[in-house]
């Protein structure tokens, strides 16, 4: 008995330590939530109905977006119609808003040159070729003694256009999906409006059927006509998707796209030409953007007042239940050690940041932390005044006192439970803490709080109940 | 009755809990008519997430205005634009209005920084379309019904349908309570006040739940030939629970003070008093709840059991003077009597 309580209370040390060691020296650290270190919130409903399947798709691209402006934890999320997106820490904010409300434009545009992005003597050909200052006066000769010293200079992002200056009717440089491949393009004269349906299907070799809607079935047979026999980029948010070379000026409406596809590209390909035709339109439901310094201030404010409380918590237990009081503060060492831990790991491998609404159920879980100890000491002292010795009383009132903690911790998770599936946002990141730390509540009151309870009793109480905080005048002592 | 703080710490203390439920009863429903009636005739303030619009926040660094900063919001397209000086710990200015359809978000920010003097990326803003305010609001009081009818159907099959009963009306009343405070002060409700709503009812029904859970262990506890009140037993039990109800509230109120003290007063942080000033009265309500309004609620309905009816005319038939400690003490016998094999000494008496 005394053996296992011994086992119990060092694999608990010994886990939190070792959790808690690992997470710091592997250098994670918990995410911080845009309200905590400033960024960007922006919460996006689409416009009309829409598909699953749509709906993915613009997440994807959303995605897409975000990680080129290069956030360090963006965090998107579908949460029921609406997408969270939270850029914490994000630099340009105001662009970064702009770009994700954007709608997705597939646009057609014929190839003028395709170039390797990884040849420097090809970059700088076409950064001659681009520049407009150049693009007069010079003839072949006076070029190629330009280009040849300015080698070394000429990196990739000089060249491409960047996206704001990406509009239809522009000459632009882009790059292939994969990045392995760069092209010049000519201004858009259609947009992927036109496409009516798209679908990829077997036939002989993977292929993608387009039909277009009467004025794209115009526009289409102009486009083939002047660029016969050459190649026209599908370009879909500033990435060439496919290039396809046109092989007939007359298609009445209708076109196949066929190249070395396998399923999973064929089918890829019908998706971006029907969703870049029917561009899902979102509405910016809620916007927020947080100064740096006022996340900095709320997050000062929030771990001051945290530990103030945690001291104060701990100065009342102390004074109240005495020896008692210290294992209640190692067992909330433990689970803060515990859950330290779990913040870290779901913001590292989630990339799921806390937020100042979980920071909020985190504070307040101290208080049902504490309740464990409390519920299980009133017992204790309870037998104690009826007469039962110390020790008896620490290793039977548990049975009891647990069931209740049980219980009542039941009725936390199922709140929790109930609250992270049907709400969204901040509700939602608070449910969650409030249940991981029901749940770690549960594991160290059963696994920590008791044995170390028990070992305190026997060991260092014995037959001085006021340790525990019991007057010191015990009714009667049965035989 | 002694109300000696002494008599508490040490477990001697035999409150009437019961006796004096249907005065304590009364007086709640008058102070929750009360809040009830505030909140109809005052109405909430709902924030920007319920109704829409726009606030910003701009860092108080150089000598300007709340009128100039006014100015400029109308000058952006704002009408109705509120300027508000917040000061204590950081110093900024609160802008809050409705964005005209032709104008943007942006603008605002560029015309406000112009006349504040400081950089874009100093101002925090937050823009809510109308529509989503309703879907808040809506998700929230589906979440709710959900919660409360699994909460019910959860303490029916853990307790019995009485208490389920109990419980949901003490929840009731600290819901009504704390949103009727935020009705009478005009307290500005945002979905972090909504998260203290939600945070105070798990933790009514948390406190409640230990309440009812001991008052149950106790019932069982009771051999058949022992005579007792229900009204006696709920006493016992609530004087047991009590002070681990009073110290549980005050280490839970604790960190949600110095939230309100050191995070918002010291500090300035206003997000963070949104959260903490529905938490405390929120906390302070629900732990006199469970005592004052849930336990005597399942009293009033138990005594009319046909049992504990006829457990109620036998005591009166013998009459009785100390009844709570004499109950408490049949109680620790009975208890004794099932844990071990029957002592010849046994505390208290018996009739």
């Amino acid at each position: 008995m005394r053996r296992s309580h011994f086992v119990s209370l060092v694999l608990v040390v010994a886990f939190a330590a070792a959790s808690l060691v690992g997470v710091l020296s592997a250098g994670w650290r918990p995410v911080l939530g845009v309200q905590l270190q400033g960024g960007v919130e922006v919460v996006l409903r689409p416009a009309d109905e829409i598909s699953d399947e749509q709906f993915e798709r613009a997440i994807e691209i959303i995605r897409n977006r975000v990680d080129a402006i290069g956030v360090a934890e963006p965090d998107i999320t579908r949460q029921g119609t609406q997408v969270v997106i939270q850029l914490p820490g994000v630099k340009d904010k105001q662009r970064a808003v702009d770009l994700i409300g954007q709608t997705a434009e597939l646009r057609f545009r014929p190839v003028i040159n395709m170039f390797d992005p990884y040849d420097p003597v090809q970059l700088a050909a076409v950064k001659e070729a681009m520049d407009p200052n150049q693009e007069d006066g010079s003839d072949n000769e006076s070029s190629v003694e330009t280009t040849e010293p300015q080698l070394p200079e000429i990196s990739l992002s000089e060249v491409l256009t960047p996206p704001q200056q990406d509009e239809a009717s522009a000459t632009v440089v882009l790059l292939g999906s994969g990045g392995q491949a760069g092209f010049i393009l000519a201004p858009a004269p259609l947009t992927g409006e036109v496409i009516a349906e798209a679908a990829a299907t077997f036939q002989g070799q993977w292929i993608v059927n387009v039909s277009f809607n009467d004025e794209g079935a115009v526009l289409f047979d102009q486009m083939a006509a002047a660029n016969y026999e050459r190649q026209v980029a599908i370009v879909l948010d500033g990435v060439v998707e496919s290039a396809p070379t046109i092989n007939a000026t007359e298609f009445n409406g209708r076109a196949v796209v066929s190249g070395s596809f396998d399923e999973a590209e064929a089918k890829n390909l019908a998706l971006v030409l029907r969703f870049g035709a029917l561009p899902v339109e979102f509405e910016r439901d809620d916007v927020r953007t947080v100064s740096a310094t006022l996340g900095e201030g709320t997050l000062r404010a929030g771990v001051i007042a945290g530990l103030v409380g945690l001291a104060l918590v701990g100065l009342y237990m102390l004074l109240y239940y005495r020896l008692l009081g210290l294992v209640a503060i190692c067992s909330l060492a433990t689970s803060g050690a515990i859950l330290w831990s779990i913040i870290a790991w779901l913001g590292e491998s989630r990339g799921l940041a806390l937020t100042l609404a979980g920071a909020t159920g985190i504070i307040v879980s101290i208080g049902v932390q504490v309740d464990s100890n409390i519920v299980y000491y009133e017992r204790i002292k309870e037998e104690v005044r009826r007469g039962r010795a110390v020790r008896s009383a620490a290793d039977g009132s548990f049975r009891a006192a647990y069931s209740t903690i049980i219980w009542a911790d039941l009725a936390s998770l199922i709140g929790a439970g109930v609250l992270y599936q049907l709400t969204s946002g901040t509700v939602r990141g608070f449910a969650l803490y409030l249940g991981i730390t029901t749940l770690i509540d549960l594991a160290v009151s059963f696994f920590f709080m008791r044995p170390l309870v028990i070992l305190v009793a026997r060991r260092l109480v014995g037959e001085h109940p006021s340790r525990l905080g019991v007057s010191k005048k015990v009714q009667e002592v049965p035989s | 009755m002694s109300f000696s703080l002494r008599a508490l710490y040490r477990g001697e203390h035999s409150w009437d809990f019961i006796g004096v439920s249907r005065r304590v009863l009364a007086g709640s429903a008058l102070v929750v008519l009360i809040c009830v009636a505030a909140i109809f005739v005052r109405g909430l303030n709902l924030g920007i997430e319920f109704e829409g619009g726009g606030v910003w926040e701009i860092p108080a660094v150089s000598e300007v205005t709340t009128d100039d900063l006014r100015d400029a919001a109308s000058d952006a397209g704002m009408s109705d634009a509120r300027v508000q000086r917040i000061s204590g710990g950081e110093d900024f200015f609160r802008v809050r209005g409705e964005l005209a359809i032709n104008s943007s978000a942006e603008s605002v920010v560029s015309e406000l920084a112009q006349v504040a003097r400081v950089d874009a990326e100093m101002i925090s803003t937050r823009t809510v379309s109308p529509s989503f305010g309703d879907e808040v609001a809506g998700k929230a009081r589906r979440a709710l019904i959900v919660f409360l009818i699994l909460i019910a159907v959860y303490l029916t099959l853990r307790f019995e349908w009485k208490m389920a009963l109990g419980a949901l009306v003490a929840v009731a009343h600290d819901i009504a309570f704390t949103v009727g405070i935020y009705a009478i002060f005009q307290f500005e409700i945002s979905p972090a006040t909504v998260v203290a709503f939600l945070t105070i009812m798990g933790y009514s029904l948390y406190d409640t739940i230990v309440v009812f859970d001991r008052v149950k262990d106790n019932e069982r506890s009771l051999s058949a030939k022992s005579r007792m009140t229900y009204a006696d037993l709920a006493n016992v039990s609530l004087n047991q629970v009590i002070m681990r109800s009073v110290n549980t509230s005050i280490t839970s109120v604790l960190p949600v003070l110095s939230l309100l003290v050191v995070g918002s007063l010291a500090l300035g942080a206003t997000s963070l008093q949104e959260f903490a000033i529905a938490l405390l009265v929120g906390l302070i309500v629900g732990s006199y709840s469970s005592l004052f309004v849930a336990m005597p609620v399942v009293a009033q309905l138990k005594r009319r059991e046909s049992h504990w009816v006829e457990q109620e005319r036998s005591a009166g038939v013998l009459g009785q003077s100390n009844a709570i400690e004499d109950a408490a003490a049949v109680l620790a016998a009975d208890r004794y009597d099932r844990s071990s094999p029957p002592r010849p000494r046994k505390k208290g008496r018996k009739r």
